[in-house]
This record gives C-alpha cells, sequence and structure tokens, in this order.
C-alpha cells in the first residue's frame, strides 16, 4: 500500500480546514502497521481514504494494485466490499442480527446464500470462541465478545486489508490484549496487511511498524521487530 | 440483503407499530370514506335501476333528476305511446310526502306512484305481500327500513294503517327497495293512489317509462322520442348516469368527501413519511456500516423499498379489513346505511395510494442515505 502527497481538506472557503497535508505513508502485506498520533492529526481521515471510503483531494493512493483515484463511485463500493475489512471502535454490529448474522452481512452482500454464509462465519465464530454466542444479539454480548464479532465480519469474506479503527478503545485491559491476540493471529498473512488506528499505548506491542501521525503527515515511522519482541 | 432488511424493520417493534398505524389508519380513512361517497350518490339513482322493466326514462326538459322531476300534462304519454319503436310506455309519478303513524310516529318518504294496470316501476325485491296486493283500496308497499322507523322492534307484517297527509293507507307489501337519496324511506303505490297521497295539480306525470322494441336499441328509440315529442328520453343506464353526475355538480358532496380523502391520504403520507424518516434515520449509522462494507446505494434502495412494501402490505391489510368489517357491520336491512358498500374499485384505489404513500416516504428518507459518508462509521 502506497499513499503518496495526500492531501485532504473539509469545508470551503475562510472555515475550511486541511487535515492532510501532503502526506506519504507505506504498508506492507504480511504486516501490522500501527497508524499513531494526537486527536485530529488526521489517522481517521488517513484511513478513510486508503480504505476506499474518502477520496483525496490530492495526491495518489495505491493499494494492492488498485489506483483509489481512477475507481468510480461504484467500483470503490465494490472495491471496499471485496479487499477490505473493517473493525470499528463502537463495533458498529446490527442490533437486529444475531452474531452469526452479523458476521455473515459482508458475504450476503456479496451475493452468498444466506444459509452457506451463516455457516461460514459460524466457523469463524467458533475459532474467536464464541461458538455458544452465535444466536445471541449484539446486545446480549459483552464489548470484548461484540468486537470478536466484528473482527469476525472483517474477517469472513476473506480481505487482503485490515483496517481497524481503535480496536481496544471501548474494551478494558484484557479485553483488549485478547482482541489484539486474536488480531494478531488472524489478520496477519503474508498477502494480508493490517492497519490499526489508536491512541492506546498498551498495545504497540502488538506493531510490525509504527507511523507516527502529527498536523497532517506521518513525521516518522518506527519499525518493531514483533517476532524478537514475543 | 432482504432478510436483513426485514430483520431491521422487525427488530424495531415500536417504530414498525406507528407505520403500520399510520398505513391502516389512513387506507381505513380513504377507503371507508370512498364507500360512503359511492354508496351515496349510487342512492341517487337506485330507484331507476330498481324499475328493471323499463329500458328508456321520458322526462319534462327541465327535469334534471329521478328526485326532482318538472311534472308534465298526462297526455304526453299519449305521443310518447305513438313513437315508432315503442313497445309500451306507462306513467310514474314522483313525489315525497310524509306518513305517521296511530302512535304518532312519523318520517318522510320518497312516494313512488306506478301504473295503476301494469304495475311497472316498482322494485322486484318483496319480503311480505305480492305486488298485486297493491291493487287493494288504500294499498302501499313499504320498505322495510320505513317500516323498522315507524314500529321500531316489531316483525314486519302487512294489514297496519298509516296516515299520508292525512290520508288513510294500509300497508298491502314489504319491499326491500333500495334506499333513496333524499329520504331513504321508499313507498309504492297504484298512480291514482300517489295523486291521492300528494296531489300535482294539473300536471300529475312526472316520468313516462318506456320499453323499446326488440328490433331497435334503447338510444335510438330514445332520440327518437326526443325529436318527436321535445321531451327528455334517455336510456335507463344515461338517466342513472345523468342523475349521478347532477348530483356530484350540483352538491358538496364531491367537495366535502374529496376533502376527507385528501386528508386521510395527507395524513398517512405525514404519518408515514415521518416515521418511515425517522426509522431510516435512527438506522443511518447502521446503513452507513453497510455501504462501508461495500453494498452499493442500489441495494441499500432495495433494502428500504422492500420494507416500505412489507410496511404498505401490512399496514394496508389491517386497514382494508376493518374498513370492509365496517361496511359489513353497517350495510344491514333496517340500518340508515343500508346500501353502503365497499366497492372493489375503492380497495384498489386505496391501495394505489398507499404505495404511492410509501414509495414517497421511501424516496424522503433514502435522500440522506444515498448523501451518506460511510467515513461516519469511523466517527465514535
Amino acid at each position: 500500500m502506497v499513499a503518496r502527497g495526500i492531501c485532504k481538506r473539509f469545508g470551503r472557503g475562510a472555515t475550511s480546514e486541511i487535515v492532510l497535508n501532503r502526506t506519504d505513508f507505506d504498508a506492507r502485506a504480511g504486516e501490522m502497521t500501527f497508524l499513531v498520533g494526537p486527536s485530529g492529526c488526521g489517522k481517521t481521515t488517513l484511513i478513510s481514504i486508503l480504505s476506499a471510503m474518502l477520496r483525496a483531494d490530492e495526491g495518489d493512493a495505491t493499494v494492492f494494485g488498485a489506483d483509489l483515484k481512477a475507481l468510480s463511485g461504484r467500483a470503490l463500493s465494490r472495491f471496499r466490499g471485496e479487499t477490505v475489512g473493517f473493525v470499528f471502535q463502537q463495533f458498529n454490529l446490527l442490533p437486529a442480527l444475531d452474531a452469526a448474522e452479523n458476521a455473515a452481512v459482508p458475504l450476503i452482500a456479496h451475493g452468498m446464500a444466506t444459509g452457506r454464509a451463516r455457516r461460514r462465519a459460524s466457523e469463524l465464530l467458533d475459532r474467536l470462541g464464541l461458538a455458544e454466542s452465535l444466536k445471541k444479539f449484539p446486545r446480549e454480548l459483552s464489548g470484548g465478545q461484540q468486537q470478536r464479532v466484528a473482527i469476525a465480519r472483517a474477517l469472513v469474506h476473506d480481505p487482503k486489508l485490515i483496517v481497524c479503527d481503535e480496536p481496544t478503545a471501548s474494551l478494558d485491559g484484557a479485553s483488549g490484549h485478547a482482541v489484539m491476540n486474536i488480531l494478531r493471529t488472524l489478520a496477519v498473512r503474508p498477502d494480508r496487511a493490517a492497519i490499526i488506528v489508536t491512541h492506546d499505548d498498551r498495545i504497540f506491542q502488538f506493531a510490525d511498524r509504527i507511523a507516527f501521525m502529527a498536523d497532517g503527515r506521518v513525521v516518522r515511522t518506527e519499525k518493531r521487530p514483533f517476532e524478537e519482541m514475543h | 440483503m432482504l432478510l436483513i432488511a426485514l430483520k431491521m424493520l422487525f427488530g424495531d417493534p415500536m417504530k414498525l407499530i406507528g407505520l403500520v398505524f399510520g398505513i391502516a389508519f389512513s387506507t381505513l380513512l380513504m377507503s371507508q370514506q370512498g364507500g360512503f361517497f359511492i354508496g351515496l350518490i349510487s342512492r341517487a339513482a337506485n330507484v331507476i335501476s330498481d324499475a328493471r322493466e323499463a329500458t328508456i326514462w321520458v322526462m319534462d326538459p327541465q327535469t334534471e333528476t329521478i328526485e326532482g322531476p318538472t311534472n308534465m300534462r298526462a297526455t304526453e304519454l299519449l305521443r310518447v305511446r305513438g313513437v315508432e319503436g315503442v313497445l309500451w310506455a306507462v306513467p310514474l309519478v314522483r313525489a315525497s310526502g310524509a306518513i305517521r303513524t296511530a302512535e304518532g310516529r312519523s318520517t318522510t318518504a320518497s312516494f313512488i306512484g306506478v301504473d295503476d294496470a301494469s304495475l311497472v316501476g316498482m322494485t322486484g325485491r318483496f319480503i311480505a305481500g305480492a305486488p298485486e296486493d297493491l291493487r287493494s283500496p288504500d294499498a302501499i308497499a313499504i320498505d322495510q327500513l320505513g317500516f323498522a322507523r315507524l314500529w321500531p322492534g316489531e316483525p314486519l307484517e302487512t294489514g297496519k294503517v298509516l296516515e299520508v297527509n292525512d290520508r288513510r293507507a294500509v300497508i298491502a307489501a314489504i319491499t326491500d327497495a333500495a334506499p333513496g337519496f333524499a329520504a331513504p324511506v321508499v313507498v309504492y303505490t297504484r298512480l291514482s293512489q300517489a295523486l291521492v297521497y300528494v296531489p300535482g295539480g294539473r300536471n300529475t306525470l312526472s316520468f313516462v317509462l318506456v320499453r323499446n322494441v326488440p328490433e331497435s336499441d334503447a338510444a335510438t328509440v330514445a332520440r327518437r322520442i326526443s325529436e318527436t315529442t321535445g321531451l327528455r328520453a334517455l336510456t335507463s343506464q344515461a338517466f342513472e348516469r345523468a342523475t349521478i353526475d347532477y348530483v356530484l355538480a350540483n352538491t358538496g358532496i364531491a367537495f366535502s368527501f374529496g376533502v376527507v380523502i385528501a386528508l386521510g391520504a395527507i395524513v398517512g403520507i405525514l404519518v408515514c413519511g415521518l416515521t418511515f424518516t425517522l426509522f431510516v434515520n435512527d438506522n443511518i449509522r447502521q446503513f452507513a456500516v453497510l455501504k462501508a462494507i461495500g453494498v452499493s446505494n442500489g441495494r441499500i434502495l432495495g433494502m428500504v423499498a422492500s420494507q416500505a412494501v412489507v410496511v404498505a402490505f401490512i399496514g394496508y391489510s389491517i386497514g382494508i379489513w376493518l374498513s370492509s368489517a365496517f361496511f359489513d357491520g353497517v350495510n344491514q336491512p333496517l340500518s340508515d346505511l343500508k346500501g353502503f358498500w365497499l366497492p372493489w374499485q375503492v380497495a384498489v384505489l386505496s391501495a394505489a395510494a398507499v404505495l404511492a404513500i410509501v414509495l414517497l416516504a421511501t424516496v424522503v428518507s433514502l435522500r440522506r442515505v444515498f448523501a451518506l459518508d460511510p467515513a461516519i462509521t469511523f466517527r465514535g
């Protein structure tokens, strides 16, 4: 994943605000890259652009060979559906669906039959330790369990890019640690990149690489030898 | 995705109830008032449709409806009989009068005086007695609604005596005549007897009922009667239509019912539009999540449209059932609302209106979803 000279401005005229200011960013398959920095430095905007949710005003972003600038709105939507898996801070599960259905949504959205999608999602939830909670609704699950369902939803369609926005912010220390262990185990593969946006320095130990942002730019990148630390 | 859409819909029971209530109430209001409207204007032509033997109605050129005829001279009957293509022609007088029982109960009624010899022009539906019984002195046939008004709770029976404009009348038969427009109670009697009850001065002929010979068609014969006599001659169907048109054009019925029906539609649009928009807005984050994971606007449109159609189907079914049950309840032989029903055309039009309401609500609520930035899912 290569991003060069990315600019993004919100608002118009005198009230406009530059959120990303000609920033560069790189992430590699097989690694878990953390994007860290103070609030308002542009982390979320950058991952929104890299995950094809938002268009950059200037600059180029190439994600697994796709030039995001060149894609139409419909193609961006299809790209997200096929290439990206999301884990959100607020979990964002659909309250009317049970755990297995929530995890199966990306497969159903891609046209897989509901029964087959549910079975595949259930297998993944089983690996995430939620075999007993397949039919539970989000309101019946703890925060940690909800985040595991969200991880299953992000992985179920086997995307090449996993984007996690503050995945541990709504969890206590133990649950956050458990969630990061799961992500580290399931999300990192030689053909897949994972980007984690976080403020939580307790989980920095899980990173292969940390990109530090300030004032709309990536100012420094550190390589963290995960295997050596563990 | 359809299943997910329906689970989202049924997962929020309070809003679902609000939506269904809005559609059901709107359907009930539109179909019930529509049925009332059709039932009421149909009453204007009931006497015409009850006189099944006649194919042509002849009247003074000033006469617009069955309810308020301008009487003609009795000799006009002979002129009509002389027109080519007329198989037979009989007189009919129509007037209004008050009837009163010995106990003091009274009601107004439409009096239909039919040809003494043939008794043509009467309804064919008799509950007690027979048309021939009208040949007795002072005999009248009253409908069961009129009987129930004059002798409430008593069994339907002939032989009762009453007063019509201070003249003696005897109930010789009880009919199931369709109710009239101005006065729902319909009384049939011989023409000679009717003129005793409601004297019409020199001009004693309200209508001439005609049947054309089989070799000619009714419209041609009616035109010939008009050309030959200078009178107004219409086929039965044309007279029914003209009567209804006159009522629509010269009373506030169409306007007042139209206002209520429009209010029903407006209430439906407002309730459904607001509730549906609220429903979609409350689920905006869920739609954003779906957009984020690659669900296209087209599929979201399909999801919301399917939710709208399901809501419309449930709400319409409840509303039309309530409306139908209402008409079943009031359309009883002794009810003032006898003859009111729910025409299938009203049900179909109500369905079309409901569909338009939910589609409008869908369009309004989806505008925000289509403009939705999926990146909001990253915000806390």
